[in-house]
């Protein structure tokens, strides 16, 4: 009978947890502030700021949680994270006229020490190495 | 907000966050003098939030109040959850998940007072 994956919720992947609910947190508390109060100057950026929100939410609850499924969410969510911080990144470098207001991802996370670029990769890597039997 | 206090703060985040990350190296799960450190961290917090909650409903105009006012929620709120979720399983990391909540908190009050324009 096959060994269960160890939690991704104990021991060093507490920090990990900690520092996603931090994101979830900002990102989702600036995405309701710029919508709630100037939506119509930039929308684009503010919903993806609300997208990005999400994905840290749905992030942290996938880790936090025990089980296949919340496994399988903190996969989603961490990847979509990694393609989304990597896209937009990539965007706001080269072309800065679609986006006038800043959101996580912009510049690869500049404005957030390049923690939202890191983070993702960590990510990937807890859920792996946790993922081994 | 008063700039003597947001430096008394952001002194005693920074040694809650040095405190936290010691408490991992030196491989000790949090005890009580770490609730009771951070007690005290939060009871400054929570008196700057008092003060800047007073100035703030007492006419002093600022260029964004509502973000202002998240803030002063945020900054009083997230040590106290992470620290309950440091302590909820206790092994070395509690400590580095209370100094994730303390460096959480700093930049906090450090937009708090970029946000801290009266009159503008």
């Amino acid at each position: 009978m096959p060994e269960a994956a160890r939690a991704t919720s104990s021991g060093p992947g507490r920090v990990l947890i900690a520092v996603y609910g931090v994101f979830a947190l900002s990102a989702t508390a600036r995405a309701g502030v710029q919508i709630a109060t100037r939506f119509a100057e930039a929308p684009v950026p503010y919903l993806l700021s609300a997208v990005a929100g999400v994905v840290y939410i749905l992030a942290t609850i996938g880790l936090a949680g025990h089980g296949p499924g919340a496994r399988r969410l903190a996969w989603c969510a961490v990847v979509f994270e990694l393609v989304g911080v990597l896209v937009v990144g990539t965007l706001t470098v080269f072309d800065t006229g679609d986006f006038p207001d800043d959101t996580v991802w912009s510049a690869y996370g500049r404005g957030y020490g390049f923690i939202p670029l890191v983070l993702p990769f960590i990510g990937l890597w807890w859920l792996r190495h946790t993922g081994r039997r | 907000m008063i700039g003597a206090l947001v430096v008394v703060v952001q002194v005693a985040l920074a040694a809650l966050a040095v405190y936290g990350v010691v408490l991992t190296v030196l491989n000790r799960p949090p005890d009580v003098w770490t609730k009771r450190a951070v007690g005290l961290v939060v009871a400054l917090l929570v008196l700057q939030a008092a003060i800047g909650a007073v100035q703030v409903f007492s006419g002093t105009a600022l260029p964004e109040t509502t973000t202002f006012l998240i803030y002063l929620v945020v900054s009083v709120c997230v040590l106290p959850i992470a620290t309950q979720f440091a302590t909820a399983e206790p092994t070395r990391w509690g400590g580095a998940v209370v100094a994730v909540g303390a460096i959480a908190t700093a930049v906090a009050v450090w937009r708090l007072q970029g946000l801290w324009v009266p009159g503008a």
